[in-house]
């Protein structure tokens, strides 16, 4: 479960998040839409540790971050390692291959021994479609390979939820299905996911959505109602 | 007009070698002021004296001329002879304790012996090197291309010699025991034990040569005229008056004033180094250098990578110091910190512990000097290097629930690595050539040898030259090919 509540966030006189409140429930896909500028990456970033905000809590299975208590470290690596987090721009690393990206968060987040990092990398690899690429660089991958590497990657780590900030938005339209493919598997699943999306198909296939505008959660309900 | 000018110009013409005998040239003599006392230094007020000074002075009003010292750098004084005398840093003559060698008496015209030296061994009483047979394996500060220098080298070749320009920086390594002796002229010997009490001649003082006056080979009325002068000088007991003043006439000097009836020069032994033995001294001094670069540029990267971490990563408390170091070493000159670390930082080392002073040795301090010095040059760089690497890189990390040092060594570095190699071996090609200021804490690397080879064999300067250059390459140029290789490797991944 994920609780966000009352949560603001300024930059300097601007009120990028103000009061913004909504929940995720577990095993289900929670869709945040709404107009550019309206503070959803905001949101996400502070869900993660990525960003602090000035009041308002953020409960995610069982880790707590509050508004003006600068977290500490531990405490952030914890919440992370139970809330992945899912890239725009992939941000994948370019000096190792898709295999060791995908290796990187067991063997140096969690600590894993590497050949176990490798099965499971390998597995993951195999699952997003692209057991074959598992030694290219990520330059030699195009856009949707990367995301699905990059959604490999976070899926090592074993989260109990992954949040994905407008994943599709910087594809080329023809990769744009490969990766939703990939959601919607792992939503079928029963993977605890929000995702920013500017796709109404894939909000539809939500449980619950979300809309913000101004920094506030307007609007909370079934796609049908929201969208 | 022409008519009325020309019986001027008669006139004029006339007058002129009435003026020029009233108004002869000054007697320009060329010395290096740093070279110490007795010879020529500072007195509290600023003035130079010293026993050359006053020769000089001697000199110059037998001549009828007025003395202006000319000051230059020991070891190049006699190429200052090769320009002429009236233009900048010009000279008629060299004096300063310059030795009367085979070399120098081929090139230049040679006066009479105005001094006959020996060279001294000095330690300290309490121990450290007993006699001229106690040589093997110490410390032996000598200055380099001296006649005192040679001698070590050819009488005594398994003495660790350590050169300098600087002869009371050696007597008070000496003192503060860390260097076991030195060998140096007798005049020197004699004022410095003077004002070091703990340190006393280790052997009797062996017969080494004569001081000479050196001009211009065209110059022979100079030569003659400056001859006499000595030579009147020794007679009258006016040499004797200001070597007194300075402790320095001896039973040595009574004896110049009989070999005034004897021809001069004397048939003088060449002091050349033969080929084979050239190459030798090079190429261990290249190794010198080699070494002096590989151990220190490592550290350098290390130290620069902790600082660039410290002050990008690092809370103020660590950022801030981080940066004034920085701009502290980059800000002040590499000579000045290895001064600092040879010189002055065991001052106050040996008021704490007199054993680990005895760490500060040449070789520690040259490393050690390069590697801070050059570490603030590698911050820099890894700094941009840092910089360059997107946020987005470290969000991607930190989200996978790794700690920010993991972060750092896992994900950023590795990447800011690829982005420094360039500027970085740059720097270590530029940190070889820059050992050469080690010699000024008494290493003898490459440059410092040359010089010295230069020193006692003026006829080979172009080969010395050519040798020296080729060697450096040599030594950097595999260097920027294993960079470009390096480079190369990692653009492909
Ligand atoms: N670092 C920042 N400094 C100032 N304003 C920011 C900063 N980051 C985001 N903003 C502003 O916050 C608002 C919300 O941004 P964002 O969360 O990216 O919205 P959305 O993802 O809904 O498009 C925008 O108006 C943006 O300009
Ligand atoms: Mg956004």
């Amino acid at each position: 479960m994920i609780r966000v509540t009352d949560l603001v966030k300024c930059h300097g006189p601007a009120r990028i998040l103000d009061g913004a409140t909504l929940t995720a429930a577990p095993g289900q896909l929670t869709a945040l839409v709404g107009p550019s500028g309206g503070g959803k990456s905001t949101l996400l970033r502070c869900v993660n540790g990525l960003e602090q905000f000035q009041s308002g809590t953020v409960e995610a299975f069982g880790h707590t971050l509050t508004g003006g208590q600068p977290p500490t470290q531990p405490a952030l690596q914890k919440l992370r390692r139970a809330v992945g987090m899912v890239f725009q721009q992939f941000h994948l690393f370019p000096h190792l291959t898709a295999l060791e990206n995908v290796m990187s968060g067991p063997v140096h987040a969690l600590g894993k021994p590497k050949a176990e990092a490798e099965q499971t990398a390998k597995r993951l690899l195999a699952r997003v479609g692209l057991a074959d690429k598992a030694g290219a660089r990520p330059a030699n991958l195009s856009g949707g390979q990367q995301q699905r590497v990059a959604i490999a990657r976070a899926l090592a780590v074993e989260p109990s939820a992954i949040l994905f900030d407008e994943p599709t938005s910087a594809l080329d339209p023809q990769m744009v299905g490969e990766v939703l493919a990939v959601m919607r598997d792992l939503a079928a699943d029963g993977q605890t996911m929000i995702v920013v999306s500017h796709d109404v198909d894939f909000a539809r296939s939500a449980a619950v959505v979300h809309k913000m505008v101004a920094g506030k959660v307007v609007q909370s309900g079934p796609p049908d109602a929201v969208l | 007009m022409v008519r009325a000018t020309l019986p001027l110009c008669a006139l004029l013409l006339l007058a002129l070698p009435a003026l020029a005998q009233e108004k002869k040239p000054p007697f320009r003599w060329g010395t290096d002021p740093t070279g110490g006392a007795p010879f020529i230094y500072q007195n509290a007020d600023g003035q130079y004296v010293g026993f050359e000074v006053e020769l000089a002075e001697y000199l110059a009003a037998k001549l009828g001329r007025e003395s202006v010292m000319v000051d230059g750098t020991w070891a190049n004084l006699p190429q200052q002879l090769n320009k002429a005398a009236d233009v900048e840093k010009g000279v008629d003559v060299i004096l300063n304790g310059y030795e009367l060698r085979k070399d120098l008496v081929e090139q230049f015209g040679v006066s009479r012996a105005y001094y006959a030296y020996r060279v001294a061994l000095v330690s300290r009483k309490d121990g450290g090197v007993s006699g001229w047979n106690d040589l093997s394996g110490k410390s032996v500060g000598a200055l380099g291309g001296t006649v005192a220098h040679d001698y070590v080298r050819s009488h005594h070749p398994d003495a660790d010699i350590q050169l300098s320009e600087d002869v009371a920086n050696v007597f008070k390594l000496v003192n503060d025991k860390r260097m076991a002796a030195t060998v140096q002229d007798s005049p020197a010997a004699v004022h410095f034990l003077k004002e070091y009490p703990d340190l006393t001649l280790a052997g009797e003082p062996v017969k080494a040569g004569y001081y000479v006056i050196y001009f211009r080979k065209a110059d022979a009325e100079l030569g003659a005229a400056l001859d006499a002068a000595i030579a009147d000088g020794l007679r009258d007991g006016t040499f004797r008056r200001i070597y007194d003043k300075y402790g320095l006439w001896n039973a040595d000097q009574e004896e110049l004033i009989g070999l005034l009836d004897k021809p001069w020069p004397p048939q003088l032994e060449g002091n050349k180094t033969p080929w084979p033995r050239l190459l030798g001294e090079l190429l261990r001094a290249a190794w010198m250098t080699v070494k002096l670069s590989c151990a220190s540029f490592p550290l350098a990267m290390l130290l620069g990578l902790a600082v660039a971490v410290g002050r990008v990563y690092g809370p103020r408390w660590v950022g801030v110091p981080c940066g004034v170091y920085v701009e502290v070493i980059r800000g002040t000159p590499l000579l000045l910190q290895l001064y600092a670390l040879f010189y002055m930082l065991p001052v106050f080392v040996q008021t704490v512990s007199p054993d680990l002073a005895a760490w500060f040795t040449p070789f520690a301090c040259g490393v050690l000097g390069l590697a801070i010095n050059y570490s603030a040059y590698e911050a820099e760089n890894y700094r941009a290097g840092l910089q360059a690497i997107p946020k987005g890189q470290t969000e991607a990390a930190l989200a996978l629930g790794m700690s920010k040092w993991t972060v750092i060594r896992r994900v950023v570095l590795p990447q800011a690595v690829r982005i420094v190699i360039p500027p970085v071996t740059n720097d270590f090609i530029a940190l070889f050539k820059d050992t050469s200021v080690c010699s000024a804490i008494l290493i003898t690397e490459l440059t410092r040898k040359y010089n010295e080879l230069y020193n006692f064999n003026r006829d080979l300067i172009v080969e010395l030259v050519v040798i020296t250059a080729g060697l450096y390459l040599l030594m950097s140029y595999p260097l920027a090919l294993v960079a470009r290789w390096l480079e190369k490797r990692l653009s492909k991944s």
